[in-house]
């Protein structure tokens, strides 16, 4: 028996590496945001919160967090509502479910280049696929720039993320309303419940889970987009559609200004970690079987 | 009455959303097998006059070493994750070691955590390892990022197992890891397809560390061959569509043949199961 449990043990020594590794990585980003690494050579000499100081006295640093939570806000709400409005009205209709779901599901499986090459190539300007249905209906789209103007291209990209992500909050929310007792749903539509009250009063509050995992997923996918800012604007116009992944890669590959690269990663690191480590204390009650 | 007013509104709603979100595909299609001078016209709702199959060898010709590379390359890591996964997913699920629950918090941890914040470490590490721009290198990498999903996802699945199938072998005389390979893969095989296509659709999809872990062509995977593609060929809509329609076969081909899996391992990974 001891014989058997010890080759247990075996078994997790590469994920213990792979664990060790990941964590030691943090530690030494962390360590690395204050040194004033710069160039290629490392220089390890400690500058205090300089790097800190640096990053946050940027103009730029400060558009980027903005449009972190420009993401947040209009990116998430809008999904989670919509997957849940969605997966509720299917529900309903209890036809056609399977092939409905996967229509909205699939640009789940495509990766964020994907999606940004073909809605840079809709929201062009002159020759984009938008434009040019407005134009055949009659529009005046002279002014209709899209993600060619500072003031639209965030709000243009995180449809384009809308788009992709919708199946997502709608199987998970699918999944949820399925495991509600039909008792429940049906008593309310006995007591002459209409079906705002039905779907917000009653099943909503008992999707909780659900919610939970798409803001929580959804907002980490926000991290996430520093490929979709990458092929579809190059964070322009100016620097007015850039992520904080996005200043951290310039910072670290362009500018080569290592130690304030890193001190970028560790305000994402505060920003994920917030998302994260509640959510995984959640997560970790449901799979161990408390 | 009213209920099927009701039905109705909402069934319809449902097909003209549906409908919204399949032009831009149906766009892309068409659109990719368009000459110039059709493109030009910019009526893309209109269908191809005659099918432009050159376009496809113009983009895949731009992408086959990205291709090839991709396969190389996600093929091993996604083996060798998910191999490293279910051995620790098993071992954390079967044996009650007393860090178990510690264990599978920190694996939880970096399964979420976007792997952005260490970037800078890992190109560190493949650095003074010279394993910069190696097929070698990119395996490692993706193999450390993605194993802590492949143990959430597989474990979620072992645990469906019922204990007295381990206790019976065991008693035979089977050894864990025979174990593992004769009894525990095969009967929890979904959970390992999920696994698998999970981790193989996101290694694929990868994008950032294909560019800063790479120099030149040779080693490259297909998403910044793509990426690539949209600035040199500048509002030729035809070509990157073909281009994108290339590199979106695989994923899409899984999706379609394997979605129940797909769906079935995000339920698992996302704490569901």
């Amino acid at each position: 028996m001891r014989y058997y449990r010890t080759q247990g043990l075996v078994f997790l020594i590469p994920i213990l590496v792979i664990v060790g590794i990941f964590y030691g990585m943090i530690v030494w980003n962390f360590v690395v945001a204050f040194t004033g690494w710069q160039g290629l050579q490392a220089t390890w000499k400690f500058v205090g919160f300089y790097n800190f100081s640096r990053l946050f006295s940027l103009q730029r640093f400060w558009v980027n967090i903005g449009n972190n939570l420009r993401w947040l806000l209009f990116f998430i709400t809008p999904t989670v509502f919509g997957g849940f409005v969605l997966a509720y009205l299917l529900n309903n209709l209890g036809r056609g479910e399977k092939i409905l779901w996967q229509v909205f599901l699939f640009p789940m499986s495509l990766s964020f280049i994907i999606t940004g090459v073909l809605w840079a190539w809709m929201y062009d300007p002159s020759s984009g696929l938008i434009n040019s249905i407005l134009r055949f209906l009659g529009v005046n789209t002279s002014r209709l720039g899209w993600i060619a103007l500072p003031q639209t291209a965030v709000y243009c990209m995180i449809v384009a993320a809308f788009w992709q992500y919708l199946g997502f909050a709608l199987v998970i929310y699918l999944g949820a309303i399925k495991g509600i007792p039909y008792e429940m749903v049906e008593a309310a539509k006995v007591d002459g419940a209409s079906h705002f009250t039905v779907a917000f009063r009653v099943i909503f509050p008992n999707v909780g889970h659900a919610t939970l995992i798409c803001t929580t997923m959804l907002a980490i996918t926000t991290v996430k987009v520093f490929d979709l800012v990458w092929v579809m604007t190059r964070g322009g116009p100016g620097v007015s559609t850039e992520v904080l992944p996005y200043l951290m890669y310039r910072l670290t590959f362009d500018s080569r200004d290592i130690g304030m690269g890193a001190a970028t990663s560790i305000v994402i690191l505060g920003f994920s970690a917030i998302m994260v480590i509640p959510y995984s204390l959640w997560a970790l009650k449901k799979w161990v079987r408390v | 009455m009213k209920e099927k007013s009701f039905l109705l509104f909402s069934a319809v709603l449902i097909v003209v959303l549906s409908i919204v979100w399949m032009i831009p595909i149906y766009a892309l299609l068409t659109t990719s097998l368009k000459t110039q001078e059709e493109v030009a016209l910019q009526k893309y709702l209109t269908l191809p006059q005659r099918l432009q199959f050159s376009n496809f060898a113009r983009a895949f010709q731009a992408l086959k070493i990205g291709l090839r590379n991709s396969f190389i390359i996600t093929l091993t890591a996604t083996f060798i994750a998910v191999f490293v996964g279910s051995l620790a997913g098993y071992s954390l699920t079967s044996f009650n070691f007393r860090f178990a629950t510690l264990l599978f918090f920190l694996i939880v941890v970096v399964t979420f955590l976007p792997y952005h914040i260490v970037l800078i470490p890992i190109t560190h590490i493949l650095k003074s390892l010279a394993l910069l721009n190696t097929y070698a290198g990119l395996i490692l990498i993706y193999t450390i990022l993605s194993a802590p999903m492949a143990t959430l996802i597989t474990g979620t699945f072992f645990m469906k197992i019922p204990p007295e199938l381990e206790e019976a072998a065991m008693l035979d005389g089977c050894k864990p890891f025979l174990f593992y390979l004769r009894i525990l893969l095969p009967v929890s095989l979904p959970g390992l397809v999920s696994a698998t296509i999970l981790v193989f659709i996101q290694i694929y999809n990868e994008f950032l560390l294909g560019i800063a872990l790479t120099r030149g062509p040779e080693v490259k995977p297909v998403m910044p061959f793509l990426a690539e593609l949209k600035g040199t060929q500048i509002a030729q809509w035809h070509i990157q569509m073909a281009g994108a329609l290339i590199t979106s076969i695989i994923p899409v081909a899984v999706f379609i043949f394997l979605g129940k899996y797909f769906i079935s391992g995000l339920m698992a990974g996302y704490g569901k199961g």
